[in-house]
């Protein structure tokens, strides 16, 4: 049976606003403006012969003139001595690792230009975030410095060491002291380095510091079991998960480990096996981690410790103070909470986003009682990614500002611009004598530095990390330095004294700490990992006070549950705002609200309209601390009432072209308090002068409230498989329009599982990095011109009071409050249809299909009439409205010879007037084939990837031959769960999608 | 202009006649010494040089440095001669960085005494008669070379000498136009009303030609006859617009593949080595020059010296001849592209020598025949698709496409199974 439960795309279409009515029939925006020509006074005009001959000889002088031009010469110039592994034309793939993720370089002639995840690595070995695949870009930055400098001058590198050590030995010999800011270190080698760097300059200390800290956590593991450590969940080992704030899909911790763990309990691997885990979330702002929750309660940031007092207390039957009593509906989901825990422990998980120790604390204590410890958590190996602490660097403002340091070093810490109190960070620099930043650019903090001594890419560089305790991954260059920078370990080393090339010493610290017997350094470097640990861990009791944690929670809830509580948060793309300036991730849509290039208060939309605010206005959030930012209003469906979400990250001013004032700066109202940040804070708004119109990507295209989203429960599945799936197993008699296409040899196709699929967005990414996909830039995507070739559709549907699903639009008008809304995120490419309504259309056959399934575009064919976007059921065909590789008008993104060193030599970039879309990276297809055919053996099944296969962290996309019975695809496609969109139009679409399946509570 | 180019080959030629005989009286009496030579090439100037140090020794004096017998043993077996002890051995063995030279247990002794002969004859100065030949024969190399440059120059001269016959030409008739007015004057003066029978004939053409051009079918065929002409030739310059047929840009370097493909019979994939695993075929790195050229310098054809192709292989990838060292400072070879596909358009030469096994001719015609390489295929999207369309596909051996040909037979039976009849065809294998 078909649910007739309502999806919207967004609150416009739910409410048919008028401009959405207006424009939702169109494939694009503006009409051409056929009607100025074809009116009365277009129609009389009267073109004098003698205008005619003029405009004729005129043109057919100037094509005769343009067709004068010369053939360009093309020159050849081969290597003068090529080294032995590089052959042009064919890639050569590196083992790395990028922010301890083990990763797989694809490089071509010399340049990476294609990040893929270590599937053989044991942590995140699916797939990458958006900003690990968008890394590849950051190494093409055209806003980098070119060699290091002192003030506006290029200096030497030997004028950058004489210079450093001068200032190190007069702060020595003074007894002043020296100290390196840096964001987490978890590289063996480099703190290696920074050792003997400091057996050096006795004064010199390491201070750590992350824009968003986990300071609190560490405090409250170092308080209740003595370990200041993170410690690495097992989500895998959960049968029930709560989350209280933690955005741990995304951006909380390791969001792709923690997505693979996640999924291995909810994918359609897990299902078919009928084990599913249930996912409750709490939180205030609507997360991606929110979105896929089974459960979702939305509480203010001010209630998330009641709320884990009022839980603790029907947990354990105690009566700790504070717990929660106003927000009823958390109240009522805490009892059904509990009960659901006390059956599963020690296959249970608590996590909370808050970065306050007693939180944590209590936390900690809720976990223990669960039996967590040894099961789903595991303390004695502990996760290296963050260790930033807070207090000390609140310490080294304090002692910067008594004058007692000479010298700093920043190394990867931009405080100028990520530190909530950004003043105090002035003039504590301002009385260091003597600044080295080592940014790759003139960011906010290196303005103020005396010497920038840039900082290679990790493309261009040598090292290691130990994310998690025992687990190494080296990081091997890929291109020499592009330009003249140097590593920060490199430049320690020497000012140590020690001459020793960085990767001699990596290559010797290795040999001597890390590698095994019988292993040597050229195994290391091609497997890229080494895991020398242990998982597991042991059970912990907790023995703390648990009374006077109840106490000081109430007294800082207190504290913020005032006016407006805002929740700060870091948006999948952008992050915290260290790659700001690559233009993949500003342009990719956040997972939830669609925005692209900016950040935005989101406001949940019945209190918006009773502080009378509404979409696209713009309003003044000011704190208490006298801090104001004006930022547009997004009506978010989902966010609690009372409260905005505002993302951190964005509001660079000295980040690049690209990336300079993209939106506002939020830091400014991260607290400092008990020694750890808080990513939430009490403010007023108040409605400001003007609008702004966001550049969303969400209501682009309209579903006419087709059937295209289909869902059930679990519990439903586990009676009926292919409950909610429309997939009834009898098939109607179609009538063919069409000839049938013989598919004899290969036929590729997708299965795609809304279940895993958590809307990262990772793959939009990988997408546009393989196929050369243009960045288009704010003003473009708000006429709807967006090129990418693969989104994310979100759909909306709204729940009553009574746990029903709404299902006409009326009745939703009439729901008290919009935050209980649950989320589907639909991938959405071209369906490469058997039957494809663009092939009919096109009247250059630009368009045709092909024998093994795939619907091709031929670019050179394209005249760019548009009838196939018209005609497209599906809206994913990309028109190029302008020549995005050649015009100034984008000169922000990819539009220089430098940057387009990034681009994939096997696809060609589409020129102004030509249509694209989703080739089913048809250039893997054939390099897969060919190889095979090379090799003389059939193609297997794995052989090809696609690109957004290989992003996503989740596997949610699965790609292969359908003609192969046992492939994965053809496996998945046989599921019970798979439906295709819109196949009634018998458009016989090759990509299947499997329900999403949500594991709600029976009421 | 013809004419002349023909009268200076035959010159040359006989001057070449009169070297090539008087080079054969002088080698009648010593036919050892020119098998010593070939001999020499064939097995010893990969290492040796006669006046220059290669990878071994320079041969010069060589015999006057070792007696004979001693030179028959080491070049038969110089480890041997090393193993038993000789001294001289040992010590020539280790004064050269104990580079082992291959045993020639293969050559007798007499070659052996003809390379010697071959050797000193070498390295004596140059006798006058050989010389005086030599120079023949650059003068002929040089002519042929030449012949294009002559050729120009003849061009002007006849254009010269075609405009003065013109200028005189039109001298002469004003001066004759002068005379008949002069005559028509005396003799209108003389008798009036007498018609001239010369201008008469003249007067006739002209008239025919009215009463022609009166004719309004001659001149309507003759219009269409000119417009059809035209628009042929228009027809055919447009659909050759970007169509490079037969381009042939001068290189930097004059690197003949008649001699390396054709006379050396060198496999192609030797040097264009991405061929078979790479898209691009690839223009060898000078590296891959090196590999003959340290030792293959062509100086027995330029007085000892270097040949000035050669050389520019040296100065790019900076190698001492002399001294047998790379220097730093390279300068990379920028040869012209002949083969150029639109950026549009995806071609691999992997899949069409390696999986198709198609020779390499059969897309760059006779490679091996050309001193200068041009573009021989039209390169045009008709051209592959033809190819496409008439091409058996290679799937012997090849388990590939084993499947696919048994779905294929299921479909259509003895149907041939051409690249277009698995897809080859389809717009998306060559463009995306």
């Amino acid at each position: 049976m078909d649910s007739n439960k309502k999806y919207w795309k967004g609150l416009e279409e739910l409410h048919q606003t008028p401009a959405f009515v207006e424009k939702k029939g169109s494939e694009f925006t503006e009409n051409i403006p056929i009607e100025n020509v074809l009116n009365e006074a277009g129609l009389s005009t009267k073109t004098p012969r003698r205008d005619f001959l003029k405009a004729l000889g005129f043109g057919v002088g100037a094509v005769t003139l343009a067709a004068c031009q010369r053939t360009p010469i093309h020159k050849s110039v081969p290597y003068i001595i090529k080294p032995e592994e590089v052959t042009p034309g064919v890639a050569n793939y590196y083992a790395s690792s990028y922010k301890g993720q083990s990763l797989v370089i694809k490089t071509r002639e010399g340049r990476p230009i294609f990040v893929e995840a270590n599937t053989k690595a044991l942590f995140a070995g699916n797939g990458v975030s958006p900003s690990t695949q968008a890394s590849v870009l950051d190494l093409y930055d055209m806003s980098k410095l070119k060699g290091p400098r002192s003030g506006d001058e290029g200096i030497s590198w030997e004028e950058v060491d004489k210079q450093v050590i001068a200032a190190l030995n007069s702060a020595s010999n003074s007894g002043k002291q020296i100290r390196i800011v840096s964001s987490t270190i978890n590289s063996p080698s480099a703190l290696a380095a920074i050792n003997e760097f400091t057996v050096k300059y006795p004064t010199a200390k390491l201070v750590v510091v992350d824009a968003v800290s986990y300071t609190g956590m560490i405090k409250a593991n170092e308080l209740s079991f003595g370990k200041a450590v993170i410690p690495q969940y097992r989500f895998d080992n959960a049968d029930v998960i709560v989350s209280v704030g933690a955005d741990f899909l995304s951006t909380w911790l390791d969001g792709i480990e923690n997505t693979k763990q996640y999924m291995a309990n909810r994918s359609h691997t897990s299902l078919k096996n009928g084990k599913m885990s249930r996912h409750i979330q709490f939180e205030s702002g609507l997360s991606l981690t929110g979105t896929n929750a089974d459960v979702r309660v939305t509480v203010k940031p001010s209630e998330e410790g009641p709320l884990l007092i009022a839980l603790y207390n029907e947990l354990t039957g105690s009566a700790l103070p504070n717990a929660l009593s106003e927000n009823q509906k958390a109240a009522t989901a805490i009892k059904l909470v509990a009960k659901e825990l006390n059956q599963v422990r020690g296959k249970a998980i608590l996590v909370a986003g808050s970065n306050d120790a007693n939180i944590q604390s209590l936390v900690n204590a809720i976990n223990v009682h669960l039996g967590s410890y040894g099961s789903t958590i595991d303390l004695d190996n502990a996760s290296n990614q963050y260790k930033g602490d807070d207090q000390a660097f609140a310490e080294f403002l304090r002692e910067a500002n008594s004058g007692l340091i000479d010298v700093a070093f920043f190394a990867e810490s931009n405080p100028i611009y990520e530190y909530y109190d950004s003043k105090s960070v002035e003039d504590a620099l301002s009385k260091i004598k003597f600044k080295v930043s080592f940014a790759d650019r003139e960011n906010e903090t290196a303005s103020f530095a005396n010497i920038i001594a840039p900082n290679s890419n990790y493309l261009e560089s040598w090292g290691d990390s130990e994310a998690y305790a025992g687990y190494y991954t080296l990081v091997q260059p890929t291109i020499n330095p592009v330009f003249d920078s140097r590593q920060f370990e490199q430049s320690f080393l020497i000012w140590a004294g020690n001459t020793t090339s960085y990767h001699d010493y990596v290559k010797a610290y290795w040999e001597q700490n890390i590698l095994p017997q019988g292993k040597n350094w050229y195994d290391a470097l091609q497997e890229g990992f080494e895991f020398k640990g242990s998982r597991g861990g042991s059970a912990q009791s907790f023995t703390s006070s648990v009374s006077d944690l109840a106490n000081q929670i109430g007294t800082q809830s207190k504290a913020i549950a005032k006016d407006i509580e805002l929740q700060l948060y870091l948006s999948g793309g952008v992050g915290d705002g260290k790659q700001g300036n690559n233009a993949y991730l500003l342009e990719l849509p956040d997972p939830v609200s669609k925005v692209t290039w900016d950040n935005y208060a989101a406001i949940e939309p019945k209190y918006a309209e009773s502080l009378g605010i509404g979409e696209n206005d713009l309003v003044e959030v000011k704190a208490e601390n006298g801090y104001s930012i004006i930022l547009p209003v997004l009506i978010q469906p989902g966010q609690a009432a009372g409260t905005i979400s505002v993302a951190l990250g964005f509001g660079r001013t000295k980040a690049g072209k690209a990336g300079n004032d993209v939106g506002k700066n939020a830091y400014p109202f991260v607290r400092l308090v008990n020694g750890s940040l808080q990513f939430n804070n009490s403010v007023t708004i108040s409605k400001a002068a003007g609008t702004y119109v966001l550049a969303q990507t969400q209501t682009h295209q309209t579903i006419e409230g087709r059937n295209i989203i289909r869902e059930t429960t679990f519990a439903n599945y586990k009676t009926n498989p292919a409950h909610g799936s429309g997939n009834t197993g009898e098939k109607h008699k179609t009538y063919d329009l069409w000839n049938k296409y013989e598919q004899p040899g290969h036929s590729w196709v997708m299965a795609i599982d809304l279940n895993a699929c958590t809307g990262c967005g990772a793959c939009i990414v990988a997408c546009s990095v393989e196929n050369n996909v243009p960045v288009v830039g704010r003003d473009e995507v708000r006429r709807r011109r967006e090129m990418h070739w693969i989104r994310i559709d979100r759909y909306y549907s709204f729940e009553n009071d009574n746990n029903e699903a709404v299902t006409r639009e009326g009745e939703v008008n009439r729901l008290s409050d919009l935050s209980q809304v649950t989320v589907v995120h639909q991938p959405m490419l071209c369906q490469h249809c058997d039957h494809a309504p663009c092939e009919t259309v096109c009247p250059v056959l630009a368009t045709v299909h092909s024998s093994e399934g795939l619907n091709h575009m031929a670019y050179n064919r394209c005249f760019g009439t548009r009838y196939c976007a018209n005609n497209c059921p599906y809206k994913v065909r990309r028109f190029n409205w302008f020549n995005y590789w050649n015009d100034s008008r984008f000169d922000n993104y990819l539009n220089n010879e430098f940057t387009q060193l990034v681009l994939n030599p096997d696809v060609t970039s589409r020129s102004r007037g030509v249509m694209e879309k989703c080739s089913m990276c048809i250039q893997r297809i054939q390099a897969g084939k060919l190889k095979a055919k090379a090799e003389k053996r059939p193609i297997k099944d794995g052989d090809i990837q696609v690109a957004c296969a290989a992003a996503c962290p989740s596997n949610a996309i699965i790609f292969g031959d359908r003609n192969d019975p046992d492939s994965a695809v053809s496996q998945a496609l046989k599921n019970e769960r798979v439906y295709y969109v819109l196949e009634e139009l018998n458009v016989q679409p090759g990509v299947g999608y499997m329900t999403k399946v949500r594991n709600t509570f029976e009421a | 202009m013809r004419n002349i180019s023909l009268i200076f080959r035959r010159v040359a030629k006989s001057v070449t006649l009169v070297a090539i005989l008087s080079m054969a009286t002088l080698f009648v009496q010593a036919q050892d010494i020119k098998e010593g030579e070939s001999l020499f090439k064939a097995d010893c100037s990969a290492c040796h040089g006669v006046d220059r140090a290669v990878i071994g020794p320079a041969l010069k004096g060589v015999t006057e440095r070792h007696d004979e017998a001693w030179l028959i043993s080491w070049i038969h077996n110089s480890q041997a001669l090393i193993a038993s002890g000789d001294e001289a051995a040992i010590k020539l063995f280790e004064d050269h960085n104990k580079l082992m030279m291959p045993a020639f247990p293969t050559l007798t002794e007499d070659n052996i005494r003809n390379i010697l002969a071959y050797v000193d004859d070498a390295s004596k100065p140059a006798p006058a008669a050989a010389g005086g030949a030599e120079g023949a024969a650059g003068q002929q190399a040089g002519a042929s070379g030449d012949v294009s440059n002559f050729m120009f120059g003849g061009l002007i001269v006849v254009l010269i000498i075609a405009f003065l016959v013109i200028l005189v030409l039109n001298r002469v008739i004003r001066t004759l136009d002068r005379i008949i007015l002069k005559n028509r004057e005396s003799i209108t003066e003389g008798e009036e009303g007498e018609d001239d029978g010369g201008e008469s004939s003249g007067k006739v053409f002209v008239d025919k030609l009215k009463k022609l051009s009166r004719n309004k079918k001659l001149v309507f065929f003759v219009v269409l006859g000119i417009v059809a002409l035209l628009s042929t030739a228009g027809w055919n310059v447009m659909w050759n617009v970007g169509v490079h047929e037969g381009y042939q840009p001068v290189q930097p370097i004059k690197f003949s593949h008649q001699l390396h493909a054709g006379v050396n019979q060198i496999d192609c994939q030797y040097c264009h080595s991405g061929a078979a695993t790479s898209k691009n075929a690839s223009i060898p790195s000078l590296n891959v020059c090196m590999n003959c050229h340290n030792a293959v310098t062509a100086s027995e054809k330029y007085n000892g010296e270097v040949s000035p192709e050669i050389q520019k292989i040296y100065n790019a990838i900076d190698w001492d001849p002399d001294t047998r060292t790379y220097g730093t400072d390279t300068k990379p070879v920028e040869w012209i592209r002949i083969h150029n596909l639109p950026d549009l358009a995806y071609f691999n030469h992997s899949q069409h020598v390696t999986v198709a096994g198609i020779e390499c001719q059969r897309c760059h015609g006779p490679v091996e025949t050309m001193a200068e390489v041009y573009q021989y295929s039209p390169l045009t999207m008709k051209w592959c698709i033809e190819c496409h369309k008439e091409t058996e596909v290679n799937s012997k051996d090849n388990a590939y496409y084993d499947q696919l040909i048994a779905a294929h037979d299921k479909l259509k039976s003895g149907e041939k199974i051409t690249a277009a009849v698995l897809g080859g065809i389809e717009c998306g294998k060559c463009h995306y």
